[in-house]
């Protein structure tokens, strides 16, 4: 066997350091597409799931959101809530939120909202809301007469300013009555408008905590949620277990738990897209690596034959195209991973916008890179060797003079 | 050394068969230089790829040394062929993407000899045939006699028992006919090599022991060649 593998080695690298290396060159790039085929649409897929779980995080989730039991609209301990979160190993931050239905209205439009109570310095740390006001301020702890609206209230949304109703071009400065369900009128002016091009965001309106605590007459310490970040993402589960045996009796959910079903449909179809991809991928990658291999073998049926004849064993020329496929395909794979990386860092450079202006960055999934770099070499010893053991079991004559 | 009783060799099945060969004997002894002669479609590169294992025969009996090769298995066959007998082939074939030394040394590392051992053979073997400085070329480097040379140390690197060439200068002009079968010769004097070489040109038996003729795929004649 290791005179086998000897031969078929120098079989092999002959091939390799004096064969053509224009085919070489050819092969070696149609298997780097392969590759590209195997990891780039997943890559994408991947980007398009962090944008959507990324949103549920980034705003109205956070990681965890602890919400009040049964028919009750607010935890009542809210704090007290807030310090056994916060003492559980692996929570990054915590802040309470307040939602409200109100309606808001300047210069006779009237557009129906959530107004939601945030402390604004803990928001920083939990949220993107502070980070995403394309025009005046966040809200500060003084910030008692002041608003933040979501860019498609104010009207000044580009993506989705056909769609809903808005307050016609308001701006930062500007002055907005809003009206809270239970009747309380305050005026505020705008001291921000936010836009996260997505409608969950950009339709919602912010004032500090204790503006709703005090238009609603709450105690102190009630609030509708309790917004979580954890240190890992991917353990939200085990976080939200940890939270509960901290004591916390309210209600618990993962981000995941509460994206709207719109999402979880969406995320659940992007998984079968990336499944199917990847299936599909496999099976192009896994005919092409033959039929290239498979081609590449019947040119050399004569010198086979040769082989054969002259005493060298079937064994050891299947051997050697096994070494030569593993290493067209080696050759493919580094140069695939070349492509691949220089298009991941264009698209970071330059993401691909979806839906007006949410863009879409693809993740590089280390995971799935070794994945394929495995399937593809698995696949590479199937294709050199069944093809060579085919061709090596035909008899010396019709493989030298076809007959 | 060579012993071939009632050989058959058919093509086809019913009207269309074809008789290669059609109950050839004959035996060949250790040393011997033998040609094998006749027309084309005569039977006498057919009964070459026989005694070389590269193809088999419908009916009939073929010994080596009193081994019934003509039966044993293809894992035994290319053993044989391997360590037993050396093929020179009209067209050279010779491996395009190895030097002249990998055509030959690949042999014995297939016999488990080492690398360095098994260049050390080919070297030997190439200097044999006066090609030694051409080691390191591969075949399109070389002119057709030089690259039938090479043919001739792969088969006689590993030292068999039997030499085949089937019309092995069927490709070359006369300088280089010679400069092949004047090695075929050296290392049937030298050596005792025996050899059976195919060929139609009448000149090239002034080189060998005796001559075999083929017609229409039987034996027709078996002359020994005194004057040589």
């Amino acid at each position: 066997m290791i005179d086998d593998i000897r031969v078929g080695a120098l079989i092999a690298s002959s091939s390799i350091k004096r064969g053509n290396k224009k085919t070489l060159l050819f092969i070696v790039f149609v298997l780097s597409l392969i590759f590209m085929n195997l990891v780039f649409l997943p890559s994408m897929i991947g980007g398009m799931t962090v944008l959507f779980t990324g949103i549920m995080q980034d705003y109205p989730y956070g990681d965890i959101v602890i919400e009040p039991t049964g028919d009750n609209t607010y935890i009542n301990n809210a704090d007290n809530v807030l310090q056994k979160v916060r003492a559980v190993e692996g929570v990054r931050a915590a802040t309470k939120r307040l939602d409200v239905g109100a309606s808001i209205e300047h210069k006779q439009n009237v557009v129906g909202v959530t107004v939601t109570g945030v402390v604004p310095t803990e928001e920083y740390e939990i949220s993107q809301y502070p980070y995403i006001i394309k025009e005046g301020d966040f809200l500060g702890e003084l910030s008692r007469d002041e608003i933040i609206i979501g860019s498609i209230i104010s009207g000044t949304s580009t993506t989705f300013g056909e769609i809903y109703d808005d307050l016609g071009e308001t701006r930062v400065g500007s002055l907005v009555d809003v009206t809270y369900s239970n009747g309380v009128k305050r005026t505020y002016k705008v001291k921000g408008i936010m836009e996260g091009n997505f409608e969950l965001v950009d339709l919602n309106a912010m004032v500090h905590y204790k503006e709703i605590e005090d238009v609603y007459g709450l105690d102190k310490g009630k609030a509708t949620s309790v917004v979580v970040r954890i240190d890992e993402p991917g353990t939200e589960d085990e976080m939200k277990a940890k939270i509960r045996e901290a004591g916390v009796n309210e209600q618990v959910f993962t981000w995941a738990d509460k994206s709207e079903t719109l999402i979880r449909q969406a995320l659940q179809s992007l998984g079968a897209i990336d499944v199917m991809s990847k299936f599909v991928g496999l099976i192009v990658g896994a005919a092409l690596i033959l039929i290239i291999i498979y081609i590449n073998i019947l040119n050399r049926k004569k010198e086979i034959g040769i082989l054969k004849a002259v005493g060298v064993t079937p064994r050891s020329i299947v051997l050697s195209y096994t070494f030569l496929s593993m290493f067209y395909v080696s050759l493919g794979i580094f140069a695939g991973l070349i492509l691949y990386l220089s298009l991941m860092f264009y698209f970071q450079a330059n993401p691909v916008t979806f839906y007006g202006t949410m863009q879409i960055r693809p993740q590089i999934d280390v995971m799935l890179i070794i994945q394929s770099i495995v399937t593809m070499l698995t696949l590479s010893v199937i294709a050199g060797t069944l093809p060579a053991w085919s061709v090596s079991k035909e008899s010396i004559l019709k493989a030298i003079w076809g007959r | 050394m060579i012993k071939v009783k009632n050989l058959k060799r058919y093509y086809g099945s019913g009207s269309t068969t074809v008789k290669a060969l059609n109950g050839v004997s004959f035996e060949i002894k250790k040393g011997e230089f033998v040609a094998i002669m006749g027309a084309s479609g005569s039977g006498k590169t057919t009964i070459l790829r026989i005694l070389a294992l590269l193809d088999d025969a419908t009916d009939g009996e073929y010994t080596i040394r009193g081994l019934k090769v003509s039966s044993l298995p293809e894992a035994e066959r290319s053993y044989y062929r391997l360590t037993q007998v050396g093929y020179v082939f009209q067209d050279y074939a010779l491996i395009n993407e190895m030097t002249a030394a990998e055509n030959v040394y690949i042999l014995s590392m297939m016999e488990g000899k080492s690398k360095k051992e098994s260049y050390k053979v080919a070297l030997e073997a190439l200097d044999k045939v006066g090609l030694k400085d051409k080691h390191d070329r591969i075949p399109d480097e070389l002119s057709g006699g030089e690259k039938q040379r090479v043919a001739i140390a792969r088969a006689i690197a590993k030292k068999p028992d039997i030499m085949f060439a089937d019309e092995p200068c069927a490709n070359l002009d006369t300088r280089n006919s010679e400069q092949v079968l004047d090695v075929f010769k050296d290392l049937n004097d030298n050596y005792g090599q025996t050899i059976v070489m195919v060929t139609h040109e009448p000149w090239h038996v002034k080189y060998v022991d005796r001559v075999i003729t083929f017609k229409d795929g039987v034996m027709v004649g078996d002359e020994w060649m005194d004057d040589r």
